[in-house]
């Protein structure tokens, strides 16, 4: 390990999936049933090297010691690999730039030096990046180990493995670019092989149109990104997240490099930031699917059953968080943009529980799950604490681990029940399918947060950071100053130096929070509490739907109806265990918020000033259980032991129950307001092609035939009138003749 | 020569020429003009008669005969041509049945319709009033009267 | 020579073939008959003509100058009025007329030959030929096709044009004595009339006549007869593979097989 350098490492990680991908694609066809190795093992190899990296960094962290005694000192390493493009003298920083640090190469006071924007491929290996690369590429083994068996006899097999290989490469360039143009790149890249799985099974009209759907939303939130990425290059001269070197020696500083994060003013806050941030979190609603973007993620379960466990339960819509969480600087310079964050995410939590109260859809139940736990981890990026992120990324991982034990369930029972689905069909499978039940159950038990499955703890961070956030005074000793230098006493969440530490000192006008109160962050907890009631039950109500009652089977099972081969049940078995116990690990060794805490993002003197002792909230975690307990039982008063298809818990909804099924109505009101319209616009366009320009290019036809056909009418017939044009043009000439002849 | 008589030799050829010019433009109009077969025909040799003139004129001007000797071809050719000409017109009447130059329309677009007369008003020409010869003699026997005469030329 | 105070010769005879535009296309048939047209081309007929005779040269003695006019006049005008006659029997004879006239001409430019020719041949034998076939072919009474003409005034102002041309060219040539100065071509024998008149071929016209056509122009005389000799078997051959068709016709008509 010594020789081999962590750059190298760094590099291998995407790359070997690339070259898995790569591979599949050119010798699928030859390889027939066994086309998944190379993919398989390139995500073996690069799981390795990135668990690897991962406990590398984690010894260059160093062990959290119970006190926090000094800062914690941000641990990275660049790796760029080429430029990938020059322009010269491309930014010139104006005087006086509100981007401008001292001492580096965008000075402030006098307009700085035209310099050159370069676009590196660098790559950057931090905390937060060893975790997501851990996650994406050891759920993406395993998940590709079930696909064996899940895609066995699909016709497209080659063709699934190297889309999939292609998206782990992508994704892991993602968490690994230092480059907001490259991250956009792979933003883009995820969000074409999301498209290449939803639409696998592209014959069939629901799935072609659920991946057009799904791309057309995200491109939506691509734009947000774009601008972002425009705006992020006008105020700070460069995209790079770390800092260069400049040629005449000078730093040129990056937006989230050691130089800037260090800098009180490095951060522009005020409508410039805002405007950034806002379109960031454009871009993240788009890729997580919160409102307004979620759409897309229900639709996406016509792809096969793995992809959705990857890409739609544990990886590619973490890309939302994970954008965030790197800009948390950017963030905090902004206490609106950081509300509007948690508003965004508690609300479509809420939403999206309600909508899975009633789904039928197994499927649809965890498509909805992952909408509204991506909407709880938004709720806690959005407090603004150092609690909060980590707290975020804690939940990222435990869902991670049990949304994709979840849905390999679900493909579990879909397999055996011969593509049947709708949980109406089908019940008390316990008895045909004990390893996917009891795997099942630890998954549903996680997401419902029940102590001590892992869940439970992801959970609990989360509502303690909201509850800090609404009642600051409520664990006032818990405040006690972080020594940095930065930090003030007292009620440090909401001095607005913390979240601006640099405006007042560059003398900019600081924006006054207007969202950001703590009353906000007091609905905002009630809603996850309440959404924590519904999880569990709408959870436990397709547990006990699918799994207990009497055993029903439907006819397209036919002889299917067993167990799910090895290839697909150990896999689930390999992710029960994380989705119990890694929550109660990671909490009590408070390892991953101490990691994760050396991240250069999170070390920003706005953020770190943040931060607050461990502690376990007691009555917080009553709260959640409770809440958790009450939804259980209702869905067991409901399901438990019945029959799957007799009448249904929202018969006590009633109005309620058809706006919840109509999912809100929202995908109503964008056919209506958006779809439609472009329709109509595509109408007139067709018409304006049809009638205007072919009607142009046939009348350039016509021309000659109607010229044609007035010419035409000098050969009538008869004869004596072709013999006076005869006359006629001899008179002509000999006139013209005569004329040019006279005198 | 003495100048008068140039000068009244030019004049000859002048007024000769200018009779020839005349003759040759009036059968030209009659040709483009009338769409009886015949009466273009006539025009035709309207036309040469004028040419001979003119030819005559150059001749007897340039004191040469050759002028002369190309009339007599002209006249010979014209006989022929008349000649011939006159059987194809009856071929023509025979086939449609009347001497009209505008009755052949084949030589003209495919998709124009042919050309129609517009409905003439009738003729208010008074049939000719023929002198009527009182019968000399007696009549023959089951004659009747009114074959006697003829109504049109 | 003598133009009228004021105007020129040229304006002269742009008005007189203005006017001979005008008379045509008033006197062409026209479809209706209108007595006030036919006056009125009659009266511009009548001034073009005087136009063109103001315009004219003068010859050597009024007697000379009165036969010219007279047979001239004959001539053009009996021309004329074939053209604009309805009655293509009436048009024939006016083309008699006229040859009449055309004979009067040559024969005061010194053409006794020709002149009698045309008398014999044309209006003897060709206009003879023409009113045998108009008596086989001529409805009774008008037919519609004789009482329209195809574009009289398009037709009118192109001969009136080409008349005007024909004159203005004329005029200039005339004019210029040196260009059209008789070639020094003194006959063997030349008799005081001859040189009196400068009519260096009326000296036994028709024997110096017959001289040249058999001597210079022989091989043209036997083609010229071989010519006649085949329109003569092309005319029959037509008539003659013409009926066949015609009753070729007939019988596909009928719904008989073609033979």
């Amino acid at each position: 390990m010594q020789n081999v350098s962590p750059a190298t490492l760094l590099v291998l990680v995407p790359l070997l999936p690339l070259a898995g991908a790569v591979l599949t694609l050119l010798l699928g066809r030859r390889l027939k049933s066994q086309a998944h190795l190379p993919a398989i093992a390139g995500i073996a190899a690069a799981a390795a090297v990135a668990v690897v990296l991962l406990l590398g960094t984690a010894t260059q962290v160093g062990r959290p010691d119970g006190v926090h005694a000094e800062p914690v000192r941000p641990v990275e390493m660049i790796s760029t690999l080429w430029q990938w493009a020059t322009v010269e003298a491309a930014y010139a920083p104006p005087a006086g730039s509100a981007a401008a640090i001292p001492g580096t190469a965008v000075g402030g006071g006098t307009a700085g030096a035209a310099r050159a924007f370069t676009i590196p491929v660098a790559l950057r290996l931090d905390p937060l990046t060893a975790t997501l690369l851990t996650i994406i590429t050891c759920i993406g083994l395993v998940v590709a180990v079930y696909s064996i068996g899940y895609m066995h006899h699909d016709p497209g097999y080659p063709r699934f493995f190297a889309v999939f290989s292609l998206f782990v490469f992508s994704m892991s360039m993602l968490v690994a670019a230092s480059n907001f143009l490259i991250v956009y790149v792979f933003w883009e890249a995820v969000g074409a092989c999301s498209y290449l799985l939803i639409g696998f099974w592209f014959t069939k009209p629901e799935a072609a149109r659920a991946a057009k759907k799904a791309f057309l939303v995200n491109r939506v939130g691509d734009f947000g990104l774009a601008i972002a990425t425009f705006l992020l290059w006008m105020t700070y001269g460069t995209l790079d997240f770390h800092d260069t070197l400049s040629a005449d020696g000078t730093i040129l500083p990056g937006i989230l490099g050691q130089t800037r994060l260090a800098d009180p003013g490095g951060i522009v806050g005020g409508a410039i930031g805002t405007a950034i941030c806002l379109c960031l979190l454009l871009a993240a609603c788009g890729k997580s699917a919160q409102l307004p973007l979620h759409v897309w993620l229900p639709d996406a379960m016509e792809g096969p059953t793995p992809a959705s466990a990857l890409i739609h339960a544990a990886t590619m819509v973490t890309a939302g968080i994970y954008l965030v969480a790197r800009s948390a600087p950017l963030f905090m310079a902004c206490p609106d943009a950081l509300t509007a964050v948690s508003i965004v995410g508690a609300t479509t939590a809420l939403v999206a529980a309600l909508i899975a109260t009633v789904q039928n859809d197994l499927k649809r139940v965890l498509a909805y799950s992952t909408i509204s736990q991506l909407g709880y981890m938004f709720a806690s990026l959005g407090t603004g604490t150092l609690l909060g992120f980590t707290a975020a990324i804690f939940h990222l991982v435990t869902h991670a681990f049990f949304k994709a034990l979840l849905f390999l369930g679900a493909g579990s029972v879909m397999h055996s029940m011969g593509n049947v689905i709708d949980m109406r069909r089908f019940g008390g499978l316990r008895r045909i399918m004990p390893v996917t039940a009891a795997t099942f159950l630890v998954g549903a038990v996680a997401l419902a947060g029940v102590a001590p499955f892992s869940g439970f703890f992801s959970k609990d961070e989360i509502l303690a950071s909201l509850h800090a956030k609404g009642w600051p005074d409520a664990h006032g000793e818990h405040h006690d100053a972080a020594p940095s230098s930065h930090a003030k006493r007292g009620r440090s969440s909401f001095s607005p130096v913390h979240f601006a530490p640099g405006a007042t000192t560059a003398g900019e006008k600081e924006l006054r929070p207007l969202f950001n109160t703590p009353e906000t962050f007091r609905v905002l907890f009630w809603m996850a509490l309440v959404t924590a009631g519904l999880t569990a039950f709408y959870t436990f109500r397709a547990v006990f739907m699918t799994f207990t009652g009497p055993t029903r089977v439907p006819d397209e099972a036919g002889h299917h109806a067993h167990e799910s081969p090895p290839v697909m049940a150990v896999p689930l078995m390999i992710l029960a265990v994380p989705s119990a116990v890694a929550g109660w690990w990671l909490f009590s060794t408070q390892w991953l918020s101490h990691f994760l805490s050396a991240t250069p993002s999170f070390t920003a003197p706005s953020v770190a000033a943040t931060a607050a002792p461990h502690a376990f909230h007691m009555d917080l975690a009553i709260q959640g259980s409770l809440a958790a307990a009450i939804g259980i039982v209702i869905a067991a008063i409901g399901h438990l032991g019945r029959r799957s298809d007799g009448p249904q818990m929202e018969r006590f909804l009633g109005p309620l129950q058809t706006l919840f099924a109509n999912r809100f109505y929202i995908d109503q009101l964008y056919a209506g307001l958006i779809v439609r319209p472009l329709e109509g616009l595509a109408v007139v366009a067709a018409l304006f092609d049809r009638y205007v320009i072919d009607g142009l290019v046939n009348s350039v036809a016509h021309l000659p035939l109607a010229l044609g056909g007035l010419v035409r009418r000098l050969q009538g017939g008869l004869l004596q009138r072709y013999a006076l044009a005869g006359v006629m043009g001899v008179l002509t000439i000999v006139l013209a003749l005569a004329w040019r002849l006279r005198g | 020569m003495n100048p008068l008589l140039a000068a009244a030799s030019t004049a000859l050829l002048h007024n000769a020429l200018i009779v020839g010019a005349m003759l040759f433009a009036l059968g030209l109009v009659g040709i483009l003009t009338r769409r009886n077969l015949i009466v273009m025909f006539l025009c035709a040799e309207l036309m040469l008669q004028g040419i001979s003139v003119s030819l005559v004129a150059w001749s007897r001007h340039h004191g040469d005969f050759g002028g002369q000797v190309l009339v007599i071809f002209v006249l010979t050719v014209a006989a022929c041509e008349a000649a011939v000409a006159l059987v194809f017109v009856l071929q023509a009447f025979a086939r449609t049945g009347r001497l009209d130059a505008a009755a052949w329309q084949g030589l003209r677009e495919a998709t124009l319709a042919r050309t129609v007369d517009h409905a003439l008003p009738a003729s208010d020409a008074s049939p000719p009033q023929w002198p009527r010869l009182s019968t000399a003699g007696v009549l023959p026997p089951g004659a009747d009267h009114d074959s006697l005469e003829r109504e049109h030329v | 020579m003598t133009p009228l105070p004021s105007l020129s010769p040229g304006m002269i005879l742009a008005g007189a073939v203005t006017a001979a535009a005008a008379s045509l296309w008033l006197l062409l048939p026209r479809g209706s008959e209108n007595r006030i047209a036919r006056r009125a081309g009659l009266v511009l007929g009548a001034a073009a003509l005087a136009g063109f005779i103001v315009t004219g040269r003068r010859l050597g003695g009024l007697g000379e100058e009165a036969v010219f006019l007279v047979v001239s006049l004959v001539a053009v005008i009996s021309g004329a009025a074939t053209i604009v006659t309805r009655s293509p029997v009436y048009s024939a004879i006016w083309f008699a007329l006229s040859l009449a006239g055309v004979a009067g001409v040559l024969l005061v430019l010194g053409a006794q030959f020709l002149g009698v020719a045309t008398i014999v041949v044309y209006a003897g034998a060709i206009l003879v030929m023409f009113l045998f076939v108009l008596m086989l072919a001529q409805p009774s009474g008008l037919a519609p096709y004789d009482r329209v003409s195809n574009e009289p005034l398009l037709s009118a102002v192109a001969g009136a044009v080409l008349l005007g041309l024909l004159s203005l060219s004329i005029g200039r040539l005339a004019a210029d004595p040196t260009c059209c100065a008789a070639p020094a071509r003194q006959p063997a024998a030349v008799t005081a009339d001859a040189a009196a008149t400068s009519d260096t071929l009326a000296v036994d016209q028709v024997a110096r006549l017959g001289g040249e056509l058999f001597g210079r122009h022989l091989l043209a005389v036997e083609v010229a007869g071989v010519l006649l000799l085949v329109a003569l078997i092309g005319a029959i051959a037509v008539v003659a593979r013409g009926e066949a068709a015609l009753e070729d016709d007939r019988r596909l008509a009928a719904g008989g097989a073609r033979r």
